[in-house]
């Protein structure tokens, strides 16, 4: 490969971010179904079992949730245990790093073509309503509102603080899970 | 450097003006194509559109193979299979649709079939299945509205599974779009006011939603420039045939500009409006656009304010302080509403349309909400956002 051997370090260190922000955002999204009525009332549109997926074509990083009723997520890792029913795919590794690093909105992200849809709109519709949420929740408010169309007017500073530490909490528990197993 | 980025693609051939319809022997034939199959409904056989283009293709010694002429209002999966049926029974090339938005849609869904074989049409829904060319396609448009000639997707009812199936790819797109002003000079009053405004909605949305970008940006004002000029013009003198010629032109511009910039909050409102009350897309255009430009008004305020030069001309854009010309262009897109309202009764508000119970609002805006388009919204609606915007247009 040419373009390893010209800046192999770099290229290498944006994949190892886009992974690791992957599993950041997918332990989030099953912790943050566990603790948030808004998110859990979009997440119950979902059928039950419904598997989403984000990743980088062709074969790059990716992150697939389930649906496992009542709204609550479970995050899978990065293969799904069978076909998924929506994904969403970023055509360039380079973009799913402007958009992991915040640099893009997803919903920008979205109007600049960066990926596709493979499945049913309404539900990726509902689907970037629950990402957004969920970057709000988990950044500090400054680079949220950068990540997000609008930064949620109902979330509150206690709530926020509360609810995020909670999920930090939740997150860190679950990483060293992961370590260990 | 920026963040900014856009992609564009438009290639079909515009074939546009007096005697465009003679133009589609040498264009089809050129393709290779010498049996085409015309696909169309009811309404434009009886309004006698079908006559100038099946005239036009035999003087040229193109004859037309086969004309399907019962494609309904709502086309389905078994309509689909049907006619590449006789397609396939006629030994047909190619394929003429003549019409509105369903004959297209149809025409599109018939062309994957015939092309790529198979009789189950919902094998090929989504994004991105179909992977070759498909047969020669032509699409003359009988309204001046919808823009379908111009954008790569359909929508095609699933009946047995009460579900629509979306199909998407630049493979569907025609390789021309006809334009000529015979086939729209019929249109009765309240369709011409309904279709314009569509496409006026269309060019206002692609101008101020996420996805603009400097090509598109360029067929919206021009397009928004055409129906402003001439919309009410035609209401007054419907056999104007310059002034229909500007509106189906307009149409075609701004369904350009849509296609590559997507669509916001009033086609959200509108699609979910469509389905539960049964209301034309057009009308429903025209009612909501107002109240959305209100509620993204902070967010769009450049942009909508530059549409006032193009919706009210220079004198009045260069009388309007810069930080009024956005309220400014609402209100001359309201004037025109009114207008309208004179003209044909096209409703301004859901209570005017007699169709609408202020019961159901609640279940517009949750459908509404799940509508692909909201995602180019400029700004983010909550459900209750989107129920403030109903009420508002409620009456
Ligand atoms: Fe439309």
């Amino acid at each position: 490969m040419l373009a390893s051997r010209m800046q192999p370090m770099a290229l290498h260190a944006r994949r190892l971010y886009v992974n690791l922000m992957f599993q950041v955002m997918g332990n989030a999204l099953q912790a943050i179904s566990e603790v948030d009525g808004k998110v859990q009332d979009e997440a119950k549109a979902l059928p039950d079992g419904f598997l989403f997926e984000m990743m980088v074509m062709p074969n790059g990083p990716s992150l697939v949730i389930e649906h496992k009723g009542q709204g609550r997520f479970h995050y899978h890792g990065s293969s799904a245990p069978r076909a998924v029913d929506l994904s969403i795919q970023f055509k360039h590794i380079a973009h799913a790093f402007l958009v992991l690093s915040f640099q893009e909105k997803t919903s920008v992200a979205f109007a600049n073509d960066r990926m596709i849809v493979d499945g049913d709109i309404g539900y990726a519709v509902r689907m970037t309503r629950v990402l957004n949420r969920l970057e709000a929740f988990i950044l500090p408010r400054l680079v949220a509102q950068r990540a997000v169309k609008e930064y949620p007017s109902n979330l509150h500073l206690p709530e926020k603080i509360m609810s995020a530490s909670r999920i930090y909490l939740k997150v860190a528990s679950q990483f060293v899970e992961t370590a260990r197993a | 450097m920026t963040n900014k980025y856009y992609e564009f693609f438009c290639p079909v051939k515009v074939v546009a003006g007096k005697a465009a319809l003679e133009h589609i022997p040498y264009e089809l034939t050129s393709l290779g194509a010498q049996r085409p199959m015309i696909i169309t409904d009811k309404g434009v056989r009886a309004a006698g559109l079908l006559e100038p283009v099946v005239t036009a293709c035999e003087e040229s010694e193109l004859d037309i193979v086969s004309i399907y002429d019962d494609v309904p209002p709502d086309s389905s999966t078994a309509v689909v299979r049907d006619i590449a049926g006789i397609y396939r029974a006629e030994k047909c090339d190619s394929i003429i649709a003549v019409g509105g938005g369903s004959a297209i849609d149809t025409a599109k869904a018939v062309n994957i079939l015939v092309s790529e074989g198979g009789d189950d049409i919902a094998a090929y829904a989504g994004a991105g299945v179909i992977k070759h060319p498909l047969k020669p396609f032509f699409v003359v448009p009988t309204t001046a509205g919808t823009g379908s000639e111009v954008t790569a997707v359909a929508v095609i009812a699933d009946t047995e599974k009460s579900v629509k199936l979306p199909f998407t790819s630049s493979f569907l797109l025609p390789n021309a779009a006809i334009i000529d002003p015979r086939m729209t000079l019929t249109l009765p009053p309240h369709i011409t006011a309904a279709t314009a405004m569509d496409a006026l909605t269309h060019a206002t949305e692609a101008f101020t939603c996420m996805a603009k970008n400097p090509l598109s940006d360029a067929y919206a004002t021009a397009a928004v420039k055409k129906i402003s000029d001439n919309l009410l013009r035609v209401m007054d003198n419907p056999k104007d045939a310059d002034g229909r010629l500007e509106l189906a032109q307009a149409s075609t511009m701004a369904g350009i500009a849509f296609s590559n910039s997507m669509v916001g909050l009033v086609h959200s409102l509108g699609h979910a409006t469509g389905a539960i009350c049964h209301l034309p897309h057009g009308l429903c255009m025209s009612l909501y656009m107002p109240y959305v430009l209100e509620y993204n008004l902070e967010t769009i305020r450049q942009p909508l304010g530059e549409l006032l030069l193009y919706l009210d001309g220079p004198e009045a854009y260069a009388a309007t302080p810069a930080n009024r010309r956005a309220e400014a262009a609402i209100a001359a897109i309201r004037r025109m509403r009114d207008a309208l309202y004179k003209k044909c009764k096209l409703p301004r508000t859901l209570k005017e349309t007699g169709q609408v119970d202020e019961s159901q609002l609640d279940a517009i805006a949750a459908l509404a909400l799940d509508d692909g388009s909201i995602m180019f919204n400029p700004r983010e609606a909550t459900l209750e956002d989107v129920k403030a915007v109903l009420q508002k247009a409620w009456a």
